[in-house]
């Protein structure tokens, strides 16, 4: 019994890590109906940046963290105005493609940068681990998830409240509508991709502190797509109920599964529950339904 | 389509339907196939090696320019369909003995439902949502072909399977399997070309360019939709047949999301929508990757971070992500349009427009 508590907790510990990736697929994908298919190498791409500042350049952390952040969000717009301004108006084909593209071409960069070999990555949360009656788990996951939950309070805040939050959403709606509400399309589109960037280097921080960072982590960008999908892809609340239904499901998984299929279990559950909601519920559970009129 | 040469015209449908129409189209024609199967005398065995896995290429390519191009279907599973050919074959050779021509088929028909029952909710979702099914088939199938009993595929250490055998003959040197691969390649490529004149072909196009006009005109979509990627899963597994009787090895990480990137990556530089840019791009990115290849050693010299495989690794990212983005940016109708403007050019002249 207590074995299960502490999967469930663990699995809802991770589970809040893979929504505040899932996330920054939301931010980007709520003003430019894009779904980067590159997220996975910019969260590693915003990992690369802190570590540059922090033990390439050996800053403190108070000037490198939001200096990276800074980097990064000139980065978005940079990669907005470069890849995603011109496909405006094009194929849903020349979209996915582009973020395809995008995510070739920042792996290969990153290698170039980088190096191919795993590098590790500064410790910003101490890794001691938290002891609470029979339960044990790291401080820096518990710390992130703590985190996530703040990235969501203010990212729903964003795009609830704010002015800008809600010509985003305006822009998701309809291109068309927007412009024609005095709503810059283009601009709405830019600070997404940024605020897509933001997200992603704080799920780098507090996914990778501690562990070693090179461009083989992006895997977890694929990973993070069934939560994005279950929560809906336009629901920002959607993303953390999503990911501790998964990431609990994969802990699950892990523990009682695994060692019948060879490890396979809790890599394959996400992508079979994946299927069943593309089957069953393609807006997942909160996105929003959009008929089509011909 | 272009213009056809001057004075050149039709008196019956069956001139009309005709692809070659002049005399000079019907010697390029017949030297082209010529050069081809002369082949193995005079290109050196490297040279070969680099045509076969093309020929392999441009099958696998040809049928995601049909699920893809010609049907409008986003499909980021391609290698995974050809994998599952490969490996059909695979079995049907090591564990039940079946000949080659019966074994290549047979992939193909494996890759043909894989694609079919990915294909299913097509009916459903389409755009981002599709694309995000076919990758979790890509992501799926080495997980699931690898855990299979290992009678079966293998298990983790792949499959090894023994020449193709025809008569008293073994298909076992690169010039004989060249000849196998080209013969299946010239035979798919035919049929892909008449695909899309045909009442199929039609009817896949009238889906691609609106699916619910479509509908309205009589195109079955469940039915059309399914057939695209069965189709196009068919190449994929053809394609993995004569893979796994050239390498005569199979492993499940032969089939990985990067191949079919490259798939998509060769469609986009070729032209989407057209059979002729999807061999155009498989060309001009096979030749791209075997520059790298001879190119690496140099570039090591320059960036020496990275070392090694992983430079080769990044230097191909570079190119297939910079490719990618600028065609798409650039030149979105690709190689084969270019092509048609050259020939049409060449046609006119000396006059600008016509």
């Amino acid at each position: 019994m207590i074995d299960f508590l502490q999967y469930l907790l663990n699995g809802i510990l991770i589970g809040l890590l893979y929504a505040i990736i899932a996330l920054a697929f939301i931010v980007i994908y709520r003003a430019g109906r894009i779904l980067n298919l590159a997220q996975g190498e910019v969260v590693v791409f915003g990992g690369f940046v802190v570590w540059t500042f922090i033990a390439g350049a050996s800053f403190p952390l108070w000037i490198a963290l939001p200096l990276s952040l800074i980097a990064v969000v000139v980065l978005g717009f940079m990669v907005e105005k470069g890849f995603f301004r011109p496909m405006i108006g094009q194929s849903i084909f020349a979209n996915i493609m582009i973020t395809v593209g995008l995510m070739v071409l920042m792996r290969g960069l990153m290698i170039v940068f980088w190096g191919a070999s795993a590098r590790p990555f500064p410790v910003i949360f101490s890794l001691k681990p938290i002891i609470f009656g029979p339960f044990s788990f790291t401080r820096s996951i518990f710390i992130g998830a703590i985190i996530s939950l703040a990235v969501f309070i203010v990212m729903n805040w964003i795009f609830e409240k704010t002015r800008w939050g809600l010509g985003l959403s305006t822009v998701a709606e309809n291109h068309v509508v927007a412009q024609s509400m005095g709503i810059s399309v283009k601009r709405s589109i830019g600070i997404a991709w940024a605020l897509g960037f933001i997200v992603s280097t704080l799920a780098a921080i507090t996914f990778l502190s501690g562990q070693s960072i090179n461009f083989l982590v992006s895997e977890i960008g694929l990973r993070a797509l069934p939560v994005v999908l279950l929560g809906g892809l336009e629901s920002i609340w959607g993303a953390p109920l999503a990911g501790i239904l998964i990431g609990v499901g994969e802990a699950l998984a892990a523990a009682y599964l695994d060692k019948y299929t060879m490890g396979a279990a809790s890599e394959a559950f996400p992508f079979i529950i994946m299927l069943v909601i593309l089957l069953i519920r393609p807006q997942g559970i909160f996105g929003w339904k959009i008929i089509e009129r011909v | 389509m272009a213009v056809l040469p001057c004075g050149v015209h039709s008196a019956n449908y069956s001139q009309d339907k005709a692809f070659i129409r002049t005399p000079v189209q019907w010697v390029c024609f017949i030297a082209f196939l010529l050069i081809v199967f002369a082949g193995p005398f005079f290109f050196p065995s490297r040279m070969l090696g680099i045509i076969i896995i093309t020929g392999i290429t441009i099958i696998a390519v040809v049928g995601l320019q049909i699920t893809v191009g010609l049907t409008g279907q986003i499909n980021l599973g391609q290698s995974a369909f050809m994998g599952m050919g490969a490996f059909t074959t695979a079995t049907l050779a090591a564990n039940f003995n079946l000949p080659f021509w019966l074994s290549i088929p047979a992939g193909g028909i494996g890759g043909a439902l894989l694609g079919a029952i990915f294909g299913i909710p097509a009916l459903r979702v389409k755009g981002f949502y599709l694309a995000l099914t076919s990758l979790a088939a890509q992501i799926l199938f080495p997980l699931l072909i690898t855990r299979m009993p290992s009678k079966w595929f293998g298990g983790p250490n792949g499959l090894g399977l023994a020449p193709a055998k025809i008569g008293g003959f073994t298909l076992q040197s690169d010039q004989s399997l060249y000849y196998l691969i080209m013969g299946v390649t010239v035979i798919m490529l035919f049929f892909a070309f008449n695909l899309t004149r045909s009442r199929v072909g039609r009817a896949l196009m009238a889906v691609r360019d609106n699916d619910i006009v479509a509908e309205i005109m009589g195109v079955n979509l469940f039915t059309y939709k399914t057939l695209a990627f069965a189709i196009g899963s068919l190449y994929a597994g053809i394609a993995g047949g004569l893979w796994a009787y050239y390498l005569r090895y199979v492993m499940a990480e032969q089939f990985n999301l990067w191949s079919s990137v490259w798939y998509l990556g060769m469609i986009i530089v070729g032209g989407v929508g057209s059979i002729l840019g999807a061999i155009l791009g498989t060309v001009f990115l096979r030749a791209l990757q075997e520059l790298i290849t001879i190119a690496g050693p140099w570039f090591g010299q320059v960036f020496p971070q990275a070392g090694g495989e992983a430079l080769w690794y990044s230097g191909m990212n570079i190119v297939l992500g910079g490719v990618i983005i600028l065609f798409l940016i650039f030149e979105p109708k690709g190689l084969a349009h270019r092509w048609n403007v050259l020939k049409h050019s060449f046609r006119i002249w000396p006059y600008p427009y016509l």
